[in-house]
Parts: structure tokens; sequence; C-alpha cells
């Protein structure tokens, strides 16, 4: 379990906290980044691809003097590529800085920590790995994306332990 | 946490240690100099007064018992012999060493010097008994001013060989007694700096440069490494800017001149900062002479250190990646390179040889050189040593010439050592200094002559953050090539794709001067599975890149012109694909990643063929021959051979010769709306202009800040050209230069006259050479 889940956890057990979750529908799903970890948004962002890049990488961003890798949310999720332009998601991480390509990013909630659950053990592994549990709202689900778990280096040791047979499991 | 006082006087220390060691093994030719005495007195004298009040006790007892020896030294009652010299660099090297135990864990450690305080004291011995009288003469000591207290604390030392020599005149001893020493050394009769003249007066003069180096201290600044990697960032974002705001106002006459100004005030700002990222090399070379000193002793070789050019500049990083390198190469001369003596004198040279480093400005390049004078490399120990070690099969070995011989070396895990010594021969060395070399985007080349010496050239740049780069199109996209590696480029249109481009069983090769050029496609090598137009139905540009000694054709679907680019680190995910050494931000505000032509030529398979080795072996050799050699064009002029200098040449342009036109008599070329006038001295267009349809080659290349072209019959080669002195004059002959062995005229770019635009009435004309100028600038 991330340390971010970890920290929701014992919250949870201390006090009912607020959280600030930047919403990001994709899809049906509505997901929720926690905006402590969002350096900035970019609306209408044309990635460059990157040819021989791993299938994940959504390209790459000129942001503030740096070259940013964006993780495609979309392809993360198994789902078709998106047609227009996406927005993106500026994140921090234990490894530094990436982007995240959604399909639009929506208002910002404020949902209390008593309304966290985690990942449900029906959820495909794949999923569970990726997601850190889901806030309850009152009419749906807002479902928790953690930045280190969708920072680039650590897709990418996914993605090099399921191509190895017999090792999924650890994934 | 370390405090702040403690930090400075940590770097304080180190670069008085610096000091201590430049003047140490200078010391050793000079014994007698009492100004470089003075200076190592006074490195040790600001650590011991500081160290005082810090509190650091070990590090104190230590240059404390030093200054007493130093203090013998600078009153002249001992004198800086080999022994006192071996005794004064272990003091340098412990208290060194105690320093690092402090930045480490901010304390000094348990260790003690007892040993060391010992032999320093020991050192003292012959000059004790006149000390004794000394002391009687001055007193206690205590109560007299700075200048003479040290001394005086200097003779109360050799009382025992523990603590109790800490007496109260050196724990009082304040900061400011710092200057005293300074002013007292030229008391000892001689100049501070002694001028000797002679053949030492080269690498003289740097070292007077840092003696000054001392008054200059208050008009410079300490500035944080972070923070001017920042700045290089910011500036580079601004070059970035800049290139897009240019691109954006190119069409507004009024923002012209604010966007001219912004140019300015960005190409100054950025020399400026890159300016203080710059390093004089002197800053590595200084460690040298320690090197030296200390190998040529263990491996009883008497050697002479020659430093030439310790002022050429070079970025910080640059610098700290080179260090080790250099060292290596430095080792290797001297435990391979340089005979013991009594082998140089049976072989009739002079015992003491001669390793000489070298640094200097080679266009955006500094070349540093290890040259000795030993006896070079044997080749056939070489092959005997690579076939022993398994780096290469005895059939392919005795295929080898010479020259392929020699860059065995490089090879992981070659060493031709006969035992291993804790100098060299483990096997770790050439390839180290190659790999590390090439990571900044550097060159090794070797020269060795049997019996006369090895020449190593490390060729570094000039800086890594802002590199030109030609922008090639691929795959519906933009890339970078650093020009580094660009060699020339060849066009072949779609029509004579099928002509030009030949293929041997799925392998693409092109023709190049009589040679076979292996072809990479980059559109095949980025995508592999998709489909893609054929050579013969797109225009093909064969970029020719030298990669670790490879040569291979990039073919690209497009080019469009140089731009300096500023790169920028990848992710570790990307960076891990291989083929981008990073990524750039095009002036039209497009990324592009910057294409690395080495790891493209390993992933394509492209290996170094004999016959490539040869040809760079001997454009090596051609370079080693004199020191001011530059790389030329060779072309042909209506039957006779012509040079012109490479770096003015911008490109060469194959096209009909109906598409020069005239001005008058002028023959011109109309590029995208820019004129180029075309110098035609051979009379090369005159010859073919009752034919339309013939293809002429004009040279575009840069003079000042405009472009000419000169029409030539055909483009022969590139080789280095050496300089020719007229006979009995050091003059050098700028109009001819030796290429290939022979003399050959240089193409006088500035004897193009200019565009005779009052001829031309019409004011586009005008326009036209004026939009010119301005893409020159």
């Amino acid at each position: 379990m991330s340390t971010h889940a970890v920290a929701i956890n014992r919250k949870e057990k201390s006090a009912v906290a607020m959280v600030e979750m930047c919403s990001v529908r994709l899809g049906k799903t509505l997901f929720g980044v926690p905006i402590t970890h969002i350096l900035e948004i970019v609306g209408g962002a044309r990635p460059q691809p990157i040819p021989l890049a791993p299938p994940y990488v959504g390209g790459l961003v000129h942001y503030r003097g740096d070259v940013l890798t964006t993780v495609s949310l979309r392809h993360v999720l198994e789902m078709p590529p998106a047609d227009g332009s996406q927005d993106l998601l500026v994140l921090e991480s234990g490894g530094g800085c990436f982007g995240l390509l959604v399909d639009s990013v929506g208002e910002v909630l404020t949902v209390s920590s008593a309304t966290y659950e985690p990942n449900p053990s029906i959820l495909d592994e794949r999923r569970r790995a990726l997601f850190a549990g889901a806030y309850k709202l009152k009419d749906t689900l807002l479902v928790m994306l953690d930045p280190e778990r969708l920072d680039p280096i650590r897709l990418e040791s996914m993605r090099s332990e399921s191509m190895r047979p017999g090792s999924a499991q650890a994934a | 946490m370390m405090d702040e006082l403690t930090r400075e006087f940590l770097i304080e220390s180190q670069e008085g240690l610096d000091r201590m060691e430049r003047c140490l093994t200078e010391l050793e030719e000079r014994p007698d100099d009492a100004g470089l005495i003075g200076d190592i007195f006074r490195s040790v004298h600001t650590i011991k007064g500081t160290t005082g009040f810090l509190g650091f006790k070990r590090l104190e007892k230590l240059a404390h018992a030093g200054e007493n020896l130093l203090g013998m030294l600078r009153e002249g009652k001992l004198r800086a012999d080999g022994p006192i010299t071996t005794g004064l660099l272990e003091l340098m090297d412990g208290l060194r060493s105690i320093l690092r135990t402090i930045e480490a864990q901010d304390s000094e450690g348990d260790g003690h010097d007892n040993v060391l305080i010992g032999r320093l004291e020991e050192l003292q011995a012959p000059a004790l008994a006149p000390a004794k009288h000394a002391r009687a003469a001055a007193g206690s000591g205590s109560a007299q001013s700075a200048k003479e207290k040290t001394p005086a604390a200097a003779i109360e030392t050799p009382a025992g060989p523990t603590s109790s020599s800490i007496g109260p005149s050196s724990a009082q001893a304040p900061a400011t007694v710092e200057d005293a020493p300074a002013a007292e050394a030229p008391t000892s009769g001689e100049k501070a700096v002694s001028e000797k003249p002679g053949p030492e007066s080269a690498s003289e003069s740097g070292k007077s440069r840092t003696q000054a180096g001392g008054s200059a201290a208050e008009s410079t600044l300490r500035v944080d490494v972070t923070l001017l990697n920042r700045m290089m960032n910011l500036v580079g974002e601004l070059v970035l800017t800049r290139n897009q705001v240019l691109q954006a106002t190119a069409a507004d006459p009024n923002l012209t001149l604010l966007s001219r100004r912004l140019d300015m005030v960005t190409a100054d700002l950025r020399e400026s900062v890159m300016k203080a990222r710059m390093q004089p090399v002197s800053n590595i070379f200084s460690k040298m002479p320690r090197i030296v000193r200390d190998l040529s002793q263990s491996l009883g070789r008497k050697v002479r250190l020659q430093m030439e050019g310790q002022e050429t500049e070079l970025d910080k990083s640059l610098l700290e990646a080179i260090k080790d390198p250099l060292t290596h190469a430095v080792r290797n001369s001297l435990d391979h390179g340089i005979e013991p003596p009594d082998v140089r004198t049976a072989a009739g040279k002079d015992p003491e040889g001669t390793l000489r480093l070298r640094a200097m400005q080679e266009g955006s390049h500094v070349v540093i050189e290890v040259a000795d004078d030993g006896a070079g490399i044997g080749v056939e120990r070489v092959r005997a040593k690579a076939i022993e070690r398994g780096l290469i099969t005895a059939d392919r070995a005795s295929l080898l010439v010479e020259r392929e011989l020699l860059q065995l070396i490089f090879l992981p895990g070659f060493s031709t050592a006969a035992a291993v010594t804790n100098v060299s021969g483990r096997g770790v060395g050439m390839d180290v200094v190659k790999t590390n070399v090439e990571k900044i985007g550097g060159k090794v080349e070797i020269d060795s002559r049997p019996g006369k010496g090895t020449t190593l050239r490390l060729r570094i740049p000039l800086t890594l953050a802002i590199i030109p780069a030609l922008i090639v199109r691929s795959v519906q996209q933009s890339f970078a090539l650093p020009q580094g590696a660009l060699s020339e480029l060849v066009h072949v249109p779609p029509e004579q794709a099928e002509a030009l481009i030949e293929w041997m069983e799925g392998a693409p090769l092109y023709r190049l001067r009589g040679k076979l050029l292996p072809l990479v496609f980059l559109d095949r090598l980025l995508m592999p599975h998709a489909d893609h137009k054929p050579s013969t139905e797109r225009d093909n540009f064969i970029a020719v890149l030298n990669a670790d000694g490879r040569q291979f054709g990039l073919v690209v679907d497009g080019l469009a012109d140089p731009e300096e680019i500023v790169v920028k680190p990848l992710s570790t995910v990307l960076k891990n694909i291989g083929l981008y050494s990073g990524a750039t931000v095009l002036g039209n505000a497009d990324l592009a990643l910057i294409l690395d032509p080495g790891s493209i030529a390993l992933r394509a398979g492209v290996t170094m063929s004999s016959s490539e080795e040869e040809g760079r072996d001997a454009e090596v050799e051609a370079g080693s021959e004199t020191a001011s050699s530059m790389d030329y064009l060779l072309v042909e002029v209506a039957d006779r051979q012509a040079a012109i200098p490479l770096v003015d040449v911008l490109r060469i342009e194959q096209l009909k010769v109906s598409r020069i036109e005239y001005i008058g008599y002028r023959p011109v070329l109309n590029f995208d709306g820019q004129l180029l006038p075309v110098e035609d001295s051979g009379g090369v267009l005159a010859a073919v202009a009752g034919d339309p349809e013939a293809q002429v080659i004009v040279v575009v290349c840069r003079e000042g800040n405009r472009h000419v072209g000169i029409a030539v019959s055909h483009v022969l080669d590139v080789a280095a050209g050496g300089d020719l002195f007229e006979a009995g004059t050091s003059a050098r002959a700028g109009s001819v230069t030796l290429l290939k062995s022979r003399v050959t005229g240089v193409v006088n770019l500035g004897g193009v006259p200019p565009l005779p635009v009052e001829e031309t009435a019409d004011s586009e004309w005008n326009q036209c050479s004026n939009g010119m100028v301005e893409a020159a600038q």
C-alpha cells in the first residue's frame, strides 16, 4: 500500500479530515488526484510523440524550461486513444515531475476522509496496483489516483515484471 | 548539520592546501625560493589559526608541527631538500585527510598523528641547536607582536613530541596573523616570484598567475554550482524564447528592432553565464605535478613535467569529468611510456623523460594533449597481449595493420603491463579514458611512434548545455542531430534514388567518393512496423555521421536549418530507449528529440570497418603533424585543386545550371528569397552555360556575416591541412595549405565581392539581399 493511502488510513482513525481533490473524468469513471501533488494543470496539451517509447508514454511536453515525460491515463487503463486534445496534469512524485494526460479536468472537490475506502478485492490486479482506493460521494465514487503509482519509472518496472512470465504475482 | 563557519573553513583550507601543493612541487625545483616557502607557510598557518577557535585540536596539533618546520625553512635555518619536501607533502596529505573526516562526520575522528608529527620534528633536528639560542634571545614569545610570535612558537615545539607543544602562543594566534608572513617573506632576500628564464618559462607564467590570485580574491565571489546550473537552465530557456520571438516577429517591421535587441542581450547574457561556469584547466593540471612526482619516484623514472595552456578554460562540469581520464592518461604515460633512466641512456636519450601536458582551444573544442617522449607503443606487444587476453582472435589480429592495432588499447580489459602494479596493469585504463571522454561528447585520439613517444589527445567540447545541431525531419517529426558528429550531407532526389542507393542483400549502401557507406533509414529504425515510402518516391537526405569511429549515412526525409539547441535531459524511462540523448525546443516551439549517432549506429548494427579505421587514423596522424592544422574541403575547379576551410562550409548544393541567375555579369543563386553571390573564377559555370540541363556544384560558405557560393567542378575529399611557412621566415603562408602532402591553394572567401546592389534599381533585389544579411547574422 502506498504511503499516501497509509496516511489517509491513519487520519481516518484519529480524526475526520477534509481532503481537496482535483476531479478528472475519463470514460465513465470519475478520478481524483490530491491537489497537493499537482503542480499545474495545462489545458489543450499537444504532446510530441516519441518513436520507440514504452506504450504508456503519451509523449513529451515542454513545461517551464524542462521536458516532461507524460503518461497517458487512457493507455494505462487500456482504453482506446483520445480523439481530441487532452488536458495535462503536471504531477510531482518521488521520481521527479511527470505529466498525466487525461480527457478533461473538472472542479476541485473537497471530500471527507471518513468516506474513504481502500481498493475492493474484486478489482483486477492491474487496477489494484494503480488505484489508491476510493471516496464515496453522494451519487458516485471518486477513484483516487496516487501520483507515486503512476510515475513512469514505476509503470516501467510493472511492465517489465509483467513481461517476465511467472513473476506477475509480484506486481 | 555543519555550521556556516566550519563549511567556510573547509573550503578555504582546501584552497590553501591546493595552493600548497602547487608550491611544494615547485619547491623541488627551486628549494631556496623564499616566496614559495612563504606561501606554504601561510597556507598551513591560516589553517592552524582558524582551527584554534573552531576547536579542532587534532588538526591544530598537526598544523602546528608543520608550521614549526616551515618556520625554520622560512628563516633559512633549514634547506628544503628532498626528505623535507616529502615530509611536507605528507603533512599536506595528513591535513587533507583530517579535513575530509571533518567534512564527512563534522568531527576530527579519533585518529592521532603522532607518527607524522614525530617525523616533522625529526626533520627539524639539524636546525635545533641554533634554534635554542634563538629562543633564549627571543624570550617567552607570548607577549610579542604577531610577526615575531610564530617563529617563537616554532622553537617551543621540539621540547616534546606530544601535545604539550601547543603553547599559549599558538592557541592565541589570531586569524589576523595571516598578513604578517606575507610582509616578512621578501626579507629573506629573494623576490617572491623568481622569474627564471629558460625552458620552464612557459609553465612559469601559470605559476605567477596563481600567485597573483591572492589579490584578486576581493573582486571575486563564491557561487554555489547549483545556482550556476539553474542560471544556465534559465538562460537556455531564454534562448528558446528568443528563438520563438524572433520567428514570430520576423514579419512585423515594428518589432524587428526590439527583437534584434532581445537577440543581442540574450546572446550576451548566455555568453556571460557560460563564462561564469568556465574554469581554467590549471585546476586539474595543478594536481599533476604531485602525481608525476609520486609516480616517478615509485616507478624509478626521471620525469620532467611541462605544462602549457593552463589558462585555457572549460565548463566546470566538463572539467570534473575529464579529471579522472586525464589522471589515467598521465599514469599510463609514466608507467608504459617513459622508460627507466638506464634504458633511456642506452637508447641515446636524455635520462630524464619529458611529459608534456598541453591545453588549447580549437574552435568549439578544447584539446588536451598528453605527450611523452618515451618508448612509444610496441604494436607487436599490443597484438600479442590482445590475443593473450582473448580480446581478439589470432587470425583476425594477423590481419590488422599498425594503426588498427593501436586502437586495440582502447578495448576494455587491455593492458600491456607485464605485472600488475599499483599504478596500472589492472586492465582498467585506456578504455575508461575513452568511455569517460566520449560520455561528455569528446573524442580520444592516439598517435605513437616507436622510440619517439606517444601522444594522446582528448578533444572536449567547450560546453555541454548548448550545442549546434542540424534539424532533420523524419516520420513527420523534427529531430536534432548534433553537428559534432556530422561530417557532410548528401541529397538524393527521388528520381536518382534508384541509381544512387544500392542494395546488397537488404543492406542499403551509398557510394561516397568511391567508398561504400552503410545507410540507416531513420524512419525504418524508429517505426519498424509501419509502412514507409520507398526512397524513389521522396527526397532522401543522407547525413554522413561519424560516431565512435563508425561512419554511416543516416537517411532522413528533410532538412531544416541548423540551430543552436539547448539540451534538455530526458526522464530515465526515455533515456533507456537508447536512441535519444536529450530533447530540445525548436524556434517554432516544437519539441525535437536529440538523436544519439553512436546509439543509432549500434542499434543498426554498423561496426567499424577496417578501411574506415585506416582512414580515420591517417587523419589523426595528419592532424598531429602540426598543432594548428585544420580541416579543408578539397575541391576541383577547372582541373586544379583548391581547398576551402571546412569550418566555413555550410552546405554543398548540386543544381541545374539554369538555376543560376545573373545580375549584370555577376552570377547569383536565389535560395528561398535569399541571394547568394556565386564566385566562378574557375569558369565552371561558363563552361556549361550552353546546356541548361547541366549540373553544377556550388559550395555554400560562410564569410564574415554573409554567405557566398563557390562554383566547383568536383568535390574531392575532406582532409586535414598543415601550415606552410615561407622559407627563411616563420611567417605562416595564409593562402596555401599542405593537403595530402600537396601544396594546395586556399580559396579566399573574403575576396568574393559583395553583390552589386547599386546596379539593381529594382527594390525587390535590395530587400532580398538585406534578408540574406539578416539571416546570416
